[in-house]
């Protein structure tokens, strides 16, 4: 619309202020503070410190809990995605209902009901007691905080995929059908390939807040299990070590980074 | 004419409770074009896509050279489709596009590198092979859309509006294309379309459908020589359908002037419907003719005139070469054989298939 | 085309959707239980919904949350708008570098962006509060709004943008007239969706905000620990509820207009335009309903203000009300979770709080880091007068010559465990260590706290700095790791009254309080001794209200107020005078409210570390807490 780049700058303008100042250099801040010590001069210390065994293990928890989180949300998802796909459940309104409306409930408050649901002699228990089955034991253990993360992040998985699957003509399957693909055999080379871009993008928004959650994990895993999350942002707020969290934030971002190449490389993929 | 191998018996499918097919039957010949012409959702679709697998029908059977095959797979019959909007799949490249039947069905790697060499070929697009569908024209996807479909051999061909989606003269291209293809491959081709060109361009034999019932079936010359009805002749190209009284056999009188036909058996002093092509008016000099009138509108296409004369209040299309320019004082005249009648419509159903909803 | 849903898929769907609902159903059963701890159901009422008109407190974060989420969503949507339309007459190569950097922050992990905005605003020397806060939405909302309004941009053609020009029309109105209708549903849902994205934010907020600034997340984190008021599931309720009417109804209209449309495609357009009108202003007479409501606290502003940074429960609200009306000081009051956080806080902002209650170790480390201030003594009457003598004498332990602190609460540490559960005696912090209570151990989640328990066991100082001593009580505290269900602070006393665990380090002050409400739980102090602790008041060296802080100190050593605060806290008073006000005998001769002096003398004090034995502590506390 705007012929003259000149103009287009003009009205861009308040926004590339905006990302420069409020995105570019805060993240040098980090750069800066986390390859520096507290007198400022050059150190590497505050990123090897993620090989102390304490962090590398948080880190590796981490990775592995954000690791289940997304492929059990993914597992969860598709076939979410493939139903509402199939039953045409495009009149945006249901969808959001159902997975956009919890989002007003206060995520903190929203996690804080699976405390209550949770606990040994919460409702989950109360039920399976009520049943005469065995109680579980769930509360303060990595396997609440999976719940958690799953529960938090659930919808960011659902609405890619389904948004991929909802975009794939009919006739696309039909066609496979046609040439003589059986349903497995359809699904595996013609529907699953076709959603690979919602997936990533799926993967990406799943995986990255639960890698580098600390409120999920505070307060499912009664403070007993440190994850990366947690190791920084106790480093600002209660050891008050601002190099070493901006430190270990940078190793974090390395991850993020990584994830956003991949995403980026197969979005190109699809575009071409 | 050559063996049976599709027919379908006692159709019927309807959808939410609104009837799509109601008893449909039809036949389909060994190698031969057919096509399925009709507007759009008077079942041709449906029909094509119980064909292929992809609608079950409510009622009657599919039979596929001699076999019942209404509840096999899609994946199990010996047919493919050409999908409208072509529906190839955008994460592979055009071989293994093309490929994908046959990897499906374990062919060797060579086999398969031949048929795609083979296909190519046919569709007139060597070298092609490693690009993406959505680097392609139109034209160019729809050919490979055939190209997937006719390496897997299939006995018939099924082909759901595929040349919607293209501009006229690339349509016009591959309409020729099709026949030639049809003639090297000696296949059955299964043609659906709403354009009446097309199928008259192409197809052996055409079935013409209005609201899930057959209008008229026969050679593009049958259909738009004699239609049966006046929904068929309305349909098929342009014409003027007028209400007229059969006086006797082989005498019809058409806005209260009577005219010498060549139809006979319709009783007498029966309400009928005629049809007269627009190339079949001739304008004669005031008091040479039948009916007199005056040329009302005019304007040149190329081949011929096209015309609109008020004549016995009624307004006629005529194509003529020879023009006339508008206030024209003329006669209409028609030649008997160029007289068609048809039956009026006999009950309330009939009439609803008729021409006021086409 | 059989799209009939099949019933695995129906059953399916159903416990997707269950999983989506149960905790929110659960908030709102919660919103109607009469007891506040969540643990118990205490019979229905309406008492919270009540409540929240007055809960100042609550209802002020729910406005800081709307008008922070309101303004984000305008200006990003505003900016996020110009930059899509301007980027889309843009080379492709410029564009795309320029969406890389704005996806930056939606990609990236929102503790980095909090971190990083966090660091900058210390950097500028931005007092963090509301502006910091908006100025932090504003940049995780405008990738959402671009990235709905950008694609929508692509598609639209410039053609009927310049044939408003070529008729004459000035730039801009050419754009409302032709672009910006052709964009408003992009626009809408973007907006939508920051707007979504900044009321749920808690991460970004959390390391952005300042003292006495608090949206509804950051407020309920600050209370999860200890439990959550309920006033805050009745406001959630009610959120939630509107919103989802309001959703309901929007998606029926949708469905009607979509009728009207069909029907009448000429004549229709009006209607459908009066349909969305509706939607639209059922929308916004909401939101006036939600920000009216929570108003009320915002415009009332005082000129006077003192800042007050206390422990999480530690003060009877009503205290504050009355301090308030007495004195016309607007008290901008705010808890912290522990002592370190509460010295990190400020470290890094001095002039954050005015007054402080940090405990006696932290409070002989703030002295020693210059981060205190010198009482002005003959300003607090009270102080003097009925805070006792002895308390004074053993808070020379941490501030020497009596010039900083003035004692609010003592007691002690030790085991709180359920009769029912254990059928031993309890003596020794041995107990803790013992596997046959494998996941019914609540520890402290505090450094020093966990760390005396340990050191304490072994019969090695509470205050050891030697690192041996220090290096046997970490690898006690691993080995312990496992049979510890969970390492909180004030939620302690929610848990063992409700059962879930059978033993827990706590407080004697939380003994009193939980012994009412669980009458199987019992407070011992272990034989190896433990912890005898004193808060104290103390103000910031860099403390801007130091007049009103002063007052605040005195108005708590009034011996009614004292009183009251401590019926309410159950923390032990050093003022004599209420002490002997206490009516009920039982409480007043209270062994654990006032322990006697031979179990007084089995107790230490904590005096500070020095910073090596901090760096020490720390690193050990960071091995306990990731070995399990």
């Amino acid at each position: 619309m705007f012929r003259d780049s000149r103009k287009a700058g003009a009205v861009a303008s308040p926004y590339f202020a905006w990302a420069l100042i409020f995105i570019l250099v805060p993240l040098a801040m980090i750069l800066y503070y986390g390859l520096t010590d507290p007198s400022g001069s050059l150190t590497l210390a505050n990123i090897i410190a993620i090989a102390q065994p304490e962090h590398t293990k948080s880190l590796l928890l981490a990775l592995e809990l954000a690791i289940i989180s997304t492929v059990i949300c993914f597992l969860l998802a598709y076939p979410l995605g493939m139903i509402l796909a199939k039953n045409k459940m495009s009149s945006q309104g249901l969808i959001t209902t159902i997975f956009i409306l919890p989002m007003w409930m206060n995520f903190l408050l929203r996690t804080f009901s699976w405390m209550t649901l949770l606990e040994n002699h919460g409702v989950l228990n109360g039920i399976l007691e009520f049943l005469h089955l065995p109680t579980i034991h769930v509360i303060n253990t990595p396997a609440a905080i999976v719940i958690g993360m799953v529960y938090n992040f659930l919808p960011f998985m659902i609405m890619p995929i389904y948004n991929s699957l909802a975009k794939i003509d009919d006739n696309v399957i039909n066609a496979a059908r046609d040439l003589g693909a059986n349903a497995v055999q359809t699904f595996l080379r013609v529907t699953l390939p076709l959603t690979v871009p919602g997936i990533i993008s799926g993967v990406t928004m799943v995986f990255i807040p639960a890698l580098t959650t600390f409120a999920i994990s505070t307060m499912l895993g009664g403070s007993k299990i440190l994850l990366i999350g947690n190791v920084i942002e106790q480093e600002f707020t209660l050891t008050y070590d601002w190099h070493l969290g901006s430190g270990l934030s940078i190793v974090l971002m390395i991850f993020i980074v990584v994830n956003m190449v991949v995403s980026a490389v197969s979005e190109k993929k699809d575009e071409s | 004419m050559s063996k049976e191998l599709i027919s379908l018996s006692h159709i019927s499918k309807s959808y939410d409770g609104q009837l799509i097919l109601d008893d449909l039957n039809l036949v389909i010949h060994e190698n031969e074009f057919m096509t399925l012409l009709g507007p759009s959702g008077c079942g041709k679709t449906t029909t094509l896509r119980i064909i292929g697998g992809f609608e079950t029908p409510d009622q009657g059977k599919v039979i596929f050279d001699g076999q019942d095959i209404t509840a096999l797979a899609p994946n199990k019959r010996q047919l493919n489709t050409v999908f409208q909007k072509y529906a190839l799949f955008t994460h592979m490249d055009i071989a293994d596009n093309i490929a994908f039947g046959l990897r499906i069905k374990n062919k060797t790697d060579q086999y398969i590198k031949d048929k795609i060499q083979y296909a190519l070929k046919l569709v007139n697009l060597e070298g092609y092979e490693h690009r993406m569908p959505d680097s392609l024209s139109g034209g160019q996807q729809q050919r490979i859309a055939i190209a997937r479909a006719i390496v897997n051999e299939p006995k018939v061909l099924l082909l759901d509006e595929p040349l919607g989606a293209l501009d006229l003269k690339l349509r016009q291209d591959m309409q020729y294309e099709l026949i030639r293809l049809k003639k090297e491959l000696g296949i059955t081709f299964i043609y659906v379309t709403h354009d009446q060109e097309e199928a008259l361009t192409m197809s052996d034999h055409i079935v013409v459908m209005n609201q899930g019932y057959i209008q008229q079936e026969g050679t593009p010359e049958d259909i738009y020589n004699e239609p049966e009805n006046a929904f068929v002749a309305d349909f098929i190209g342009d014409s003027n359908i007028i209400t007229a009284t059969m006086v006797k056999d082989e005498l019809v009188r058409i806005l209260g002037h009577e005219f010498p036909c060549v139809d006979k058996g319709f009783g007498t002093e029966k309400p009928v419907d005629v049809v007269i092509r627009p190339e079949d008016v001739e304008l004669v000099p005031r008091g040479q003719g039948a009916i007199p009138g005056v040329v009302s509108h005019i304007i040149f296409k190329g081949v011929h005139y096209e015309m609109e004369v008020q004549a016995g209040g009624f307004e006629w299309l005529v194509h003529s070469t020879k023009e006339s320019p508008v206030g024209t004082e003329v006669d209409i005249r028609v030649d008997p054989f160029n007289i068609q009648v048809m039956n009026k419509p006999a009950s309330e159903d009939e009439q609803a298939l008729g021409v006021e909803e086409a | 085309m059989n799209r009939k849903t099949n019933p695995v898929e129906k059953i399916y769907m159903g416990i997707i959707f269950l999983f989506m609902y149960a905790p929110i159903v659960t908030l709102i059963v919660l919103s109607f239980n009469k007891s506040k701890s969540r643990a118990k159901w205490g019979g229905f009422t309406f008492q919270w919904y009540l409540n929240l008109v007055q809960d100042s407190e609550v209802l002020n974060a729910m406005a800081n949350t709307l008008i922070i989420a309101l303004i984000a969503t305008i200006v990003s949507t505003v900016i996020g708008t110009a930059a899509s339309v301007a980027l889309t007459g843009m080379k492709r190569r410029t564009r795309s570098l320029i969406m890389g950097v704005t996806n930056i922050p939606m990609i990236n992990a929102d503790i980095v962006t909090g971190i990083s905005l966090m660091l900058l605003f210390k950097v500028l020397h931005f007092d963090a509060g509301f502006i910091t806060v908006l100025i932090a939405h504003i940049t995780f909302d405008i990738p959402y709004v671009m990235l709905s309004v950008l694609p929508r941009m692509k598609t639209i053609s410039p053609s009927v943008y310049e044939a408003a020009l070529d008729l004459g029309a000035e730039p801009f109105f050419a754009f409302r007239r032709t672009i910006l209708p052709d964009l408003a549903p992009a626009i809408i849902s973007g907006s939508l969706m920051a707007f979504t994205m900044s009321i749920d934010d808690f991460i970004i907020t959390y390391f952005t905000k300042g003292s006495g600034f608090d949206t509804l997340s950051t407020k309920i984190y600050s209370e999860v620990k200890r439990g959550i008021r309920p006033e805050i599931y009745a406001l959630s309720a009610i959120i939630f509820v509107a919103v989802l009417i309001l959703l309901l109804l929007s998606d029926r209209m949708k469905l009607q207009s979509g009728k009207l449309a069909s029907r009448a495609r000429a004549g229709g357009n009006e209607k459908i335009k009066k349909i969305g009108g509706i939607v639209a202003l059922a929308g916004v007479s909401l939101a006036i309903i939600l920000m009216a409501l929570a108003f009320g606290g915002v415009f009332s502003k005082k000129s006077t203000q003192v800042f007050v940074y206390n422990a999480g429960e530690y003060i009877d609200p009503e205290v504050i009300e009355l301090f308030q009306k007495e004195t016309g000081i607007e008290v901008v009051y705010d808890e912290f979770e522990s002592n370190e956080i509460m010295y990190a806080k400020i470290a890094s902002d001095g002039a954050a709080y005015d007054v402080l209650c940090p405990s006696d170790y932290m409070i002989a480390k703030m002295i020693s880091n210059d981060m205190l201030m010198k009482l002005d003594w003959p300003e607090l009457p009270n102080a003097q007068n009925y805070i006792g003598r002895q308390y004074y004498e053993s808070a020379q332990a941490f501030d020497p010559s009596n010039e900083y602190a003035v004692p609010y609460c003592w007691g002690t540490v030790g085991i709180l465990y359920n009769r029912e559960m254990v059928h031993e005696s309890v003596n020794s912090w041995d107990i803790l260590w013992n596997p046959k209570y494998k996941g019914e151990i609540l520890m402290q989640d505090s450094i020093r706290d966990a760390f005396m328990v340990a050191l304490a066991r072994r019969g090695y100082s509470i205050n050891s700095v030697d690192p041996d001593e220090i290096n046997t009580a970490t690898a006690d505290l691993i080995e312990q790791a496992p049979l510890v269900q969970a390492y909180v602070i004030d939620q302690v006393r929610d848990k063992m009254i409700g059962n879930e665990a059978a033993l827990g380090v706590i407080y004697s002050g939380e003994a009193i309080y939980t012994r009412r409400e669980n009458e199987n739980l019992e407070y011992v102090i272990p034989d190896e001794g433990s912890n005898v602790w004193i808060d104290g008041w103390v103000i910031s060296r860099d403390a801007r209200n130091i007049e009103n802080a002063l007052a605040w100190i005195d108005f708590l050593c009034r011996p009614e107020i004292a009183l009251m605060n401590f019926e309410y806290i159950t923390y032990s008073t050093p003022n004599l005078a209420a002490q002997e006000m206490i009516e009920d005998e039982e409480i007043r001769n209270s062994k654990v409210a006032f322990p006697d002096d031979e179990t007084l003398s089995r107790c230490d004090t904590y005096v500070s570390l020095g910073e090596e034995g901090d760096r020490l502590y720390n690193e050990a506390w960071k091995k306990v807490k990731s070995a399990d």
